[in-house]
């Protein structure tokens, strides 16, 4: 059976989502594999299944800001979506992929990489889902299963609003805020970025169609949704605007915000003796990768915060590493500081590593 | 025959009922309840298990209706209950701590416990002992999927 293609266009924020959980729902023995197209009209943002959206997004600001919150039936984390992505969804029987999910997002990734490439961005998938332009991040992907239907979510990322997506994430603290803002400037990319301006959706869609026809083996068939398909995003449209939906509880918490599949920011807090120890750091490949500390305590000599700062970074986040680095700035500065010992030190940052096994 | 069978290092209990294009499992308990769970293949295919979000006790699922969704970091889905009934237990060891799913998915990692509606009819559409190690093996072969893998401790 032929792979459908419905390029729904531009659509309302919420229809973005419910029109593949539409069709996922809504697909039987009859239906053909479906490759849904959909730009979003309004910003918004979207969290995964098993999130608790008061823990995830700051909701003062989105609804100050006019900002609407969706959870889908896909998981992972927290996005800010707008006018500046198109959604690739494919919504396919499961024999058509490849078993193991690992294998489904290099599947899936390859005509967006190849689309990349095309117009000249030097795209590669990086595993377990990521697609990256020399470490930077310039997409991400999602999978899970809907009804009888094995769906896989990307998109193409033309512009994006990073100072947007750093607001509307709720955070323990303002240094926090800043620190993801940083890492995601650092760490994302976007079509514009790379090509000095974003290309015509249009055009990249021309390429995407072209590389998935060569990926999957298939001509690509332009259709539209059924009735039936229809009827049951207009029920996702009204279970995803419900506040019970919305708001469920006992979710997923994941410890850090997740810039890419290598680089994590954390808030690390430890209470000792003499003081809170409260610190932000990055995490890329199990090494410190930026790291801000803010005691609430006096360390002399007044420059050791900073020296302990500067020692740290690049430090591969083990015990023996981390304890050994400490010990030397210590004795260096022959550094003060009552009632915080060095293990203190050590057990604050290794947290985030216990912290990352829950997500 | 053994109690437990490997099929490409993935293992089937032959006293469990399975349906096995879900990859769920069913054990008929002494009292006439059902307890339900994910199999090791399902494990697997999932990867690491981030969380598990389990149906309340009291609600009534129709066969084939999820009692349970689960995350991995690459993958969200239903685990589909192979019998009908109301959930009258859930896995609250499960529901904290998810990562029970990979390294115990037929002992620790058992999801819900259901008073079943239909059960001699569903059960007989569910495979069990030698015809769950053969089902097991047609649909290993045709998925191809090469070989299971498995945490330290599996199932100790």
């Amino acid at each position: 059976m032929p792979i459908r293609l419905v390029d729904a266009g531009s659509v309302p924020y919420l229809r973005s989502q419910t029109v593949y959980h539409g069709v996922a729902w809504a697909r039987t023995n009859g239906t053909p594999d479906t490759i849904i197209l959909a730009c979003p009209m309004e910003p918004y943002v979207c969290i995964g299944l098993h999130q608790e959206v008061d823990k995830e997004v700051d909701l003062n600001y989105c609804a100050q800001n006019d900002i609407p919150v969706v959870r889908r039936e896909v998981g992972g984390g927290a996005v800010y979506l707008d006018r500046n992505q198109i959604f690739t969804q494919w919504i396919f029987h499961p024999q058509r992929l490849p078993l193991r999910v690992e294998k489904r997002f290099e599947f899936f990734a390859d005509p967006l990489v190849a689309t990349y490439k095309a117009l000249g961005i030097q795209a590669c998938f990086r595993p377990i889902n990521d697609i990256q332009v020399n470490g930077k991040k310039i997409g991400g992907t999602g999978a899970g299963a809907i009804g009888n239907s094995e769906v896989l979510v990307g998109n193409f990322l033309f512009d994006f609003d990073f100072t947007e997506m750093a607001k509307v994430l709720k955070v323990p603290n303002e240094q926090f805020r800043g620190k993801v803002h940083q890492s995601l400037q650092q760490y994302m990319t976007t079509m514009k970025r790379e090509l000095g301006a974003a290309p015509s959706h249009g055009m990249v869609k021309e390429l995407y169609v072209q590389a998935c026809e060569r990926v999957l083996g298939d001509e690509l068939v332009v259709g539209k949704f059924t009735d039936v398909e229809l009827r049951a995003m207009e029920a996702f449209d009204a279970k995803f605007t419900s506040a019970d939906w919305l708001h469920q509880k006992g979710g997923l918490q994941r410890a850090g915000v997740k810039i890419h599949n290598d680089v994590w920011v954390y808030d690390a807090t430890r209470q000792a003796k003499g003081g809170s120890i409260q610190m932000t750091i990055r995490k890329r490949n199990n090494q410190i990768d930026d790291i801000s500390i803010f005691p609430d305590f006096k360390l002399q000599p007044e420059h050791s915060v900073q020296a302990l700062e500067n020692a740290l970074l690049g430090v591969e986040l083990s015990s023996d590493n981390v304890r050994r680095t400490i010990e030397d700035v210590y004795r260096q500065l022959d550094i003060q500081s009552p009632g915080v010992q060095l293990n203190d030190w050590v057990q604050a940052i290794l947290s985030i590593n216990a912290t990352q096994a829950q997500g | 025959m053994s109690e437990r069978e490997e099929i490409r290092g993935c293992v089937v209990l032959t006293n469990l009922h399975y349906a096995v294009d879900d990859h769920t499992w069913a054990m008929i308990n002494d009292d006439g309840t059902v307890t339900v769970g994910m199999t090791d293949v399902a494990q697997n295919l999932a990867g690491a298990v981030l969380h598990a979000k389990i149906k309340k006790v009291g609600a009534v699922r129709a066969k084939g209706k999820p009692v349970a969704t689960v995350e991995s970091s690459k993958w969200v889905g239903p685990v589909k209950t192979p019998v009908s009934g109301e959930i009258i237990e859930r896995n609250e060891a499960v529901a904290a701590e998810a990562q029970i799913l990979n390294r115990s998915p037929y002992k620790k990692g058992w999801l819900v416990k259901l008073q079943p509606s239909n059960l001699q009819a569903e059960i007989a559409e569910l495979k069990t002992g030698d015809a769950a190690v053969a089902a097991y093996r047609v649909k290993i072969e045709k998925d191809g999927l090469k070989a299971c893998e498995h945490l330290d401790g599996f199932e100790d």
